[in-house]
This record gives C-alpha cells, structure tokens and sequence, in this order.
C-alpha cells in the first residue's frame, strides 16, 4: 500500500482524491514516514517541513470537497534548496547560506503552492547548484537509490534521490550544465529543462544567468506536462523571461510519434558514450521507430565548440561570488572555491568569444531541427558514478552531452532507457525548438507508455 | 594528470596561469593548480581554436523565438 501511494502518478492521485478513495492529509502522512525511514540513508532532504505539509495537505481537502479542479491539488512536492521559500531556510547547499530565512517565495514556489501541492521540503543541492559536497561538508550529499554508493548526480541530487525513492511525487531543479536532466539520468527518473526563458528564475540562487534553467522533475514525462503547465508563463521579475503563451502540454500529450521525424547528431554526442548506454539508446530509437516515427541522422557542425560553455558558466558564477570568494573563502567546499575562482582568469574577450560560440551551435542546432522535429541523444555518458571516484578531487568534468541544450536553450527531457549490467539506470535525452516543449514530451510519453523504465523501483525503497 | 611539458599550441602553460592568477588577484592553492589549469585550457580550447574572422558576423546574443512549426509531421 505505501509503496502504491508513494510511486503513484499525478493523474492516478487526482483521480483517487476525486473519489475519495484516498485523501491528501493520507498521501502526506505515507510520504512523511518513508522519509522518515528512508531519508537517513539516502540525504534527499535538507529541510523537512512535515507541518507546513500536513497543513498544506488540509488546505487540498477543503479545496476538494468544494470542487476545485486544480491537478496539482493535494500533490506532494518538494523543492530543490536553491529556491527561495518564505520563512523556510534556503541553504544553498552551502555554509555560507545554512540559517538563511528569505522573507520571499520564488515565483515558481508561489506558483506551486498556488496550484494546491503539499510542500514537504527542502531538498539538497551540489553546494551552490555546481560543487559536489566532499566528506566533511556541513551538508551530507545525497545517495543513489539503486545503489547508496553512487552519486545520484547533481546538482539537484536530492531531487533526483527523492523521486527515484518515492519520498515525493514532484520536485523543483535548475539546470545549468545538465542539473536537471543528469540526476533524472542516474537516478532513473524524468527532468525536463524547459526552453531558457519559459519557466520564471526569479527567486533562485544564481549559478549562471545565460545558461540557467528551472523546470521539474517528476518519475514521467506526464506528471513533467502536469508540473510544467502550473509552472510555465511570463514573469515580470525575470528580466529573461519569455511572453510566449503556455499552451496546454496535457491536451496533446496521448497524440503519440506517428510521422514524427527524429533526428539524432552522431557526432560529439556518442564520444565517450559507454557500450550499454549507446546498447539502450539504440533500442529506444528502434522503439520509437515501430511507434512510427521516423528516425535519421543530422549534423550540428559547431557542436565541438561545447566545451566553451564552461567559459560561460564559470565566468558568471565568479562574477555572483565574488565578493564572498575574496571575504569568506572558508566558507565555500575547498574544491567549488577553487572552480569558482578559476572563473575570473578568464579575459573579457574569450567571455565574449564564447558567447560568439553559443550563438553558432544556437543557429546550427535550430538549422538542424528545421528539418525533424526533436533531437535525441544518450543523457550522460554512463551510469552514475561511484562516489569513490568523484571524491577524488582531481576528477575532471566529463564530457557533457547536456550542456549544448544549455547552450541553444533548448527543451529537452531526459528519461530512463533501461539499465546497466550493474543495476544503475541509463537514460535519452529528448530536444527540441524552442517553446515546443509539448512536442518532446508527447515524445517522451510515448515512448513510456510503450515502456516500463520509468515505473522500476530501486532496491532501497523496499 | 597530464604532463605541463607535453602542451599543445592552443594549450594553457603553468605559467601562464600563474599570471592570469597574478592578474586577478586571487589566490588558488598550489595543489589545485593542476585542476584549475586542466579546467581553464579544456573551456578555452574552442575558443582558442577560432578564427574570429570566420564568423565575423556572429553576435554574442542568442534569441529564443519560436520556430515556425506548422504540421512538420510525414
């Protein structure tokens, strides 16, 4: 029974509080013991906010009787702890922000809260949304459900964590490099980085204001067009975000990948690609193939230049720290401050340059996309990694197939393509043109009601 | 870790960095100076292995319109 409650769907919940088969204050109640459970092991949470969840979960009841339509009503959510929230602490991940109380609620909390979820908590992030918490930290990092001694991938870690362990049916990230997709990727889950603009930055810690992106994470590509759609729209707070209108991502979700021209780029993307994933991948597009859609090859000629994107990121990132880098530089992980810091050796003309470079592999991928209608392309590169090789502190990035959709900007949804030898999931990202983020997640449902990924469950949740 | 006497042309040398660090004004640990320069020359590689001249009139702007989509489908 707690396992049916904590791993059910948007719609099935809905349904069941509409009928009163169940109710949220029982949803609640059953998360709050899993993650009582659970959560000592796996470190999702770095806030539990257990009654401002039971009373969250009151409000939906009433709403409820009184008929209120709302899908997102009585949901339990939790928010990665780069989002402000009002009278909650909002750490950061980090020393520097660990007994900070904003007096404000980020626009998309408020959205949310507004839409009827149940806040359960804060959830932890690599510190600052870019460094992995060494031993020591003030934060414990989270652990990978499928297996506690790999990371869960980050930096929503503790989103990716929680949601693969069923202690939350929806969660907040923020994706600079791959943040989103890349713990959906090792944590066998769904993230979609909405196009750069569509959803509000309001109210959220700053990684990188060119390439950071908000949107949710849920365990499907429809509970992702649920959450996207109370989410989506223009807010004034956000100087970059878009006056597109929000179309309604539920009413073609079921139209499936009949005609639908899939391009995938064989250059760059499959580098470094371990044989399983590329094994799962193929798969999926032999998959969606007998769904009918149709399956070619394209280029994006720039696509190399990706690596320039850290020019970007890092420069940023200094120019948000800097003060506190040069101050209170104890305060930061020893490894993060160093990467912080090597954002301010770079020139002004190699930032622009960059930025020169962005904007050719943004035209080379919309050329690309001019003739199919999504991108696909393997996540990561692997399963997640064990935490005994990223702590060692010379660990390089690796390659990154996510960070020219920070780039470009563009929608894309990572979801599971089965799993690895060792048990860790495998995952597909899916892209495409701007503001048509109901097109990749028609695509993503598609291929989950064909498949059965996305309804495994770590060993950890038993 | 790699060999700072094994650099490509377009690669970042110890010294070098130590000057962008002079420059900056920032102080980076000696034992992470590796990591830093490994992190610098990988980011700056396809910068420096542009020719400006080649997309002269690139700007550094990008701009998020939709797409005309119409029904793409076969």
């Amino acid at each position: 029974m707690s396992d049916d409650i904590a791993y059910a769907t948007i719609r099935e919940l809905g349904t069941r509080y509409r009928k009163r088969e169940i109710s949220p204050v029982e949803v609640t109640r059953t998360l709050l013991e899993r993650i009582e459970k659970l959560d000592p092991i796996l470190h999702a949470f770095v806030t539990l906010t257990a009654d401002r969840a039971l009373e969250d979960a009151r409000d939906a009841e009433v709403a409820l009787r009184r008929g209120d339509e709302s899908p997102l009503l009585g949901i339990p959510i939790a928010h990665k702890d780069i989002y402000l929230t009002r009278g909650i602490r909002t750490t950061g991940g980090s020393a520097l922000f660990a007994d900070w109380v904003p007096d404000e609620d980020s626009t998309v909390v408020r959205r949310w809260r507004e839409a009827g979820t149940v806040m359960l908590g804060k959830l932890i992030t690599h510190e600052f949304a870019f460094g992995i918490q060494f031993p020591g930290h003030r934060f414990p990092p989270a652990r990978n459900p499928w297996n506690v001694d790999h990371i869960p991938g980050g930096s929503s870690s503790g989103s990716g964590a929680a949601l693969a362990a069923g202690l939350t049916v929806g969660s907040l990230g923020s994706d600079t490099g791959g943040s989103i997709r890349g713990p959906a990727a090792f944590c066998g889950i769904a993230g979609l980085k909405p196009t750069y603009g569509r959803v509000s930055r309001a109210g959220v810690v700053t990684l990188s204001w060119t390439l950071d992106h908000t949107g949710p994470m849920a365990r499907s590509a429809e509970d992702c067009a649920f959450m996207l759609q109370a989410l989506a729209g223009h807010d004034p707070a956000d100087p970059a975000s878009a006056r597109e209108p929000v179309p309604d991502y539920l009413a073609g979700l079921e139209g499936g990948v009949k005609g639908l021209r899939v391009g995938v780029v064989r250059d760059y993307f499959f580098e470094q690609v371990e044989a399983e994933t590329v094994a799962a991948f193929e798969r999926a597009l032999g998959e969606l193939g007998r769904l009918g859609a149709t399956v070619r090859d394209v280029t994006i000629p720039s696509i190399h230049a990706t690596p320039s994107f850290m020019v970007i990121m890092l420069t940023e990132a200094f120019s948000y720290h800097e003060r506190d880098l040069r101050e209170r530089p104890e305060l930061y992980g020893e490894v993060l401050r160093e990467k912080l810091m090597a954002g301010g050796l770079f020139r002004a003309d190699e930032y622009v340059q960059a930025q020169r470079l962005r904007a050719q592999i943004r035209e080379d991928t919309a050329r690309a996309l001019q003739t199919v209608d999504v991108l696909i392309t393997p996540t990561v590169l692997g399963p997640a990694p064990a935490f005994k090789l990223v702590h060692d502190p010379d660990f390089p990035f690796a390659k990154s197939n996510m960070g020219p959709f920070n780039i470009s900007g563009l929608p894309t949804l990572a979801i599971p393509t089965g799993f690895s030898s060792s048990g860790l999931p495998l995952s597909m990202q899916i892209s495409g043109r701007p503001f048509d983020e109901a097109t990749v997640l028609r695509t993503g449902h598609a291929y989950q009601r064909a498949t059965d990924w996305h309804r495994r469950r770590p060993p950890v949740s038993a | 870790m790699a060999d700072p006497n094994e650099l490509t042309p377009n690669e970042l040398t110890m010294d070098e960095l130590r000057e962008r660090i002079r420059v900056a004004g920032i102080t980076v640990a000696e034992h992470r100076l590796a990591m830093v320069r490994r992190l610098l020359a990988d980011a700056l590689a396809p910068v420096r292995a542009l020719d400006s001249r080649t997309i002269r009139t690139v700007e550094p702007a990008v701009k998020f319109v939709p797409e005309a989509k119409g029904d793409s489908r076969e």
